[in-house]
Parts: structure tokens; C-alpha cells; sequence
């Protein structure tokens, strides 16, 4: 994990956030594909992890990318009744639900993480999605110094 | 009195009957209240009950050295029946011998269909004092950035001694996922990502099971206000899920089931 060197000072300019997402094999993949093979223009601002299901993505996947140094983090799964191995985003959605609001409480905000569902079909959709998530994060700006996740070096 | 003398002479009864070999209890250290572990019948006069007992007990039932003992009884206030309960529902609890007590008032031995019926008659309502509530809706008035500064500061004092997992009866796993480390997912240095990793990770696993006993801040050698974080996790799951840990031995877990018709208004 080379995820240590100190995060450089930001010139307000030039200024580009550093997304994760963590998506579906499965539909939101699949949707990103699609957004790709029809050369719809997204920003290159997001950092995409493929997971079998959004039932996979345990909660310390999201704490890891904030960890690293992470703006905002994107998840992104099946439509609810889309899913895969049938409940896996039923289960990721209750998580989620009570994840956030600790996140939250604990100063990641929910202006920093995102949740959606992309079906394989929505490629447009992705492509929106990331546009608009990507503008709402270059507008509240780095998450240094506050991110209370980030990993430091050592004093 | 009578009800502490009626406690220690049920005990003594549950021993020599042979119903339980332990019996786990409180017992006086000065002005401190310390757990008490006692298997013979002519000792149970040490057993002490008032409201200094603060330590949940229901912690021992899972530890291993504490079975090979078994059966055991326990005296067990409300905050420790609500553990019985969710023990009970993640079928960590087949069975168990009850002490039921409280601070006036001493319910006899029960077992855990006894416990489940006493704790919806005169428990319903339990719940964590006033000044946490004051205290989170201060904490949640807070701009992000304040809140993160908060909890930076509050997770620096951390030492990493795991005394809030010791002293939780919901965190009864045999390895823990901070002892897990192909790959090491939780840093264990007590350093800022690892803390709060740690503390987050921690009271995320007890979503839906906490039971709000308070053992795990009291537990804590510096201060760090753990039931913050578990009240914000147990008011919204009650808010959205219409669920509170701790009354029904045959409940689902609340992280892994799922209805149809869950909100995400949150979601895109």
C-alpha cells in the first residue's frame, strides 16, 4: 500500500479531487463500461474498484480510502431487485444507512460520500453521475487537513 | 437487605442443587464493586447488589475459561438481561440461570423466556440518561470540520488497550478483525488513522446489537466518549428501522436482514 507520501498542498487552480468508487461487477461496472464504449465524457477524477457486489463492500473499504487520502467516496451497485446473488445490495443498503450517519457524526461528512445505484443499462446515467459528483466535491475543495481518517506520518 | 439475602440464599440453593456450578455475581472492594466468581454455596454471603454494580456481567458467559466452569448463573440487572437477549437472538445462549435483580427490587430466578417477558413488563423503557442526549445534539449542532476536530482530539487519548471490546458482551469474537492482519486492515499503532479506524470499526460491529449498557466507556481509562458514537448508531437504527437491541431473544439481526421497502432516500 504506497499510500503514505504526504498529500502536496493544493494550488487552488489546479485543484482536482480524488474520488473512489467502489462499484458493482455487475451492473455499475458494466453501466462505466457502457458510458466508455459510448464515448461519453466523464472527468478522470474517479478511481474505480470493482467488487463482485455491493454486499462485499464492508464498511472499512470506505474508512480505507479516506485513510489514503481519498476527497469523496462513490459507491455503486444494482438497482434494488437487479442484484446479482439476489439481496446482496438489500443488505449493503441497511449498512450504508447506518454507516453514513456515524461517518458523519464522527466529521465525514455526507457531502463526501455518495451512494447510487447504476443498472448496466445506464451508462448516460454513470457519466452524469460522476460529472455531478466530481463538480459538488471540486466545489467544497480538499478534504485536508480535516479528514479525521487520513493517515500521517509519524511526529 | 431482605433482597440481597433472598439473592445469596437463591445462589446457594441454584449450588448445592447442583442447577448451575458458578455463580456469577458483584462483591463490595471498598467503595468499588468488582465481579465475583463463586462456586461454593457456603460463600455466596460475599454476593452484593446496589447500584454501584455497573459492570456488565454477561461479558463472562462467553469467555471460554469461564464455560469450562459452567453452568453458571448470573445476577443480572436490566442492562445485563438486554445482553442475555441479544446473546440469546445470535444463538451465543442456548440457555441461562437468572438472578433477575434490580435496585429495589429482586425478581427471583428466571430463565431466558422469564427474563424476555420481565424485561417487556417493567423495562420497556429503558434508556441512556438525558445528558447523552444533551451532549450528542451539542455534538451534532457542530460544523463537520468541528466535529472532526472533536473526535481527532478524543481518539488521540486513545491507547489501544481494548478494554471497551474486553468489557462489551457483544464483542465475542474469538479474533477480532484489529488481530487480523492479511492484510492489516485495522493499524494497530496507536496513531490517528488506526484510532479512528478502530473506534469507528468498533462501533459499527455492534450496529443493532448494542444494548447501550455504557460498560464499554466506563471501561475506558481515558475518557473517550465511546456512547456518543453507539447512541447516534442506536437512534437512527430505531428511527429507520423501528428496532431497539435487547427484547427479543428470537430477533433477527438488524445489519443482515433486509425489508423490500428500506429507505434510501440517501441514495441516487
Amino acid at each position: 500500500m504506497a499510500h503514505t507520501e504526504p498529500q502536496t498542498a493544493q494550488a487552488a487552480a489546479g485543484y482536482q479531487p480524488r474520488i473512489v468508487a467502489f462499484v458493482c461487477n455487475w451492473c455499475t461496472y458494466a453501466g462505466a463500461d457502457l458510458a466508455g464504449t459510448s464515448r461519453m465524457l466523464y472527468p478522470p477524477n474517479v478511481r474505480i474498484v470493482k467488487l463482485p457486489c455491493t454486499g462485499r463492500i464492508d464498511p472499512l473499504f470506505i474508512l480505507k480510502a479516506f485513510e489514503g487520502g481519498a476527497d469523496a467516496v462513490l459507491v455503486s451497485g444494482c438497482h434494488p431487485g437487479d442484484c446479482h446473488y439476489t439481496s446482496g445490495n438489500y443488505h449493503a443498503r441497511r449498512r450504508w444507512a447506518i454507516f453514513r450517519r456515524l461517518l458523519d457524526l464522527t466529521g465525514i461528512d455526507e457531502r463526501r460520500l455518495f451512494f447510487s445505484w447504476v443498472s448496466a443499462a445506464e451508462g448516460a446515467k454513470f457519466a452524469d453521475l460522476i460529472r455531478s459528483v466530481t463538480a459538488k466535491v471540486a466545489a467544497i475543495g480538499s478534504f485536508e487537513p480535516a479528514n479525521p481518517a487520513r493517515r500521517r506520518p509519524w511526529k | 437487605m431482605e433482597m440481597i439475602a433472598t439473592l445469596r440464599a437463591d445462589a446457594a440453593k441454584l449450588l448445592s442443587e447442583g442447577r448451575a456450578k458458578l455463580v456469577i455475581g458483584y462483591q463490595a472492594r471498598g467503595m468499588h464493586r468488582a465481579p465475583l466468581f463463586v462456586s461454593d454455596p457456603a460463600k455466596v454471603d460475599r454476593l452484593v447488589y446496589d447500584e454501584a454494580c455497573k459492570q456488565n456481567l454477561a461479558v463472562y458467559l462467553r469467555k471460554p475459561e469461564v464455560r469450562v466452569k459452567g453452568p453458571a448463573a448470573i445476577v443480572a440487572p436490566p442492562a445485563v438481561m438486554r445482553s442475555l437477549m441479544v446473546l440469546a437472538s445470535e444463538t451465543q445462549l442456548a440457555e441461562a440461570t437468572v438472578l433477575a435483580v434490580d435496585t429495589n427490587a429482586y425478581h427471583g430466578v428466571l430463565d431466558l423466556a422469564g427474563v424476555a417477558a420481565l424485561l417487556k413488563e417493567k423495562y420497556a423503557d429503558l434508556a441512556p440518561p438525558k445528558e447523552l442526549f444533551d451532549e450528542l445534539a451539542k455534538l451534532n449542532a457542530m460544523s463537520p470540520e468541528e466535529r472532526a476536530r472533536f473526535w481527532t482530539g478524543q481518539f488521540a487519548k486513545c491507547t489501544r488497550c481494548y478494554a471497551c471490546r474486553a468489557a462489551c458482551p457483544g464483542c465475542y469474537c474469538l479474533r477480532c478483525i484489529v488481530e487480523k492482519n492479511v492484510p492489516q486492515w485495522v493499524s494497530t499503532a496507536a496513531a490517528q488513522h488506526g484510532n479512528y479506524e478502530w473506534h469507528v470499526i468498533r462501533a459499527f460491529h455492534q450496529a443493532g446489537r448494542c444494548t447501550l449498557c455504557g460498560a464499554c466507556e466506563a471501561a475506558c481509562p481515558q475518557g473517550i466518549p465511546l456512547m456518543l458514537l453507539n447512541l447516534t448508531i442506536s437512534e437512527e437504527i430505531a428511527k429507520r428501522f423501528g428496532e431497539k437491541a435487547g427484547y427479543d431473544p428470537a430477533a433477527k439481526p438488524v445489519v443482515g436482514s433486509w425489508k423490500p421497502g428500506d429507505d434510501e432516500e440517501f441514495i441516487r
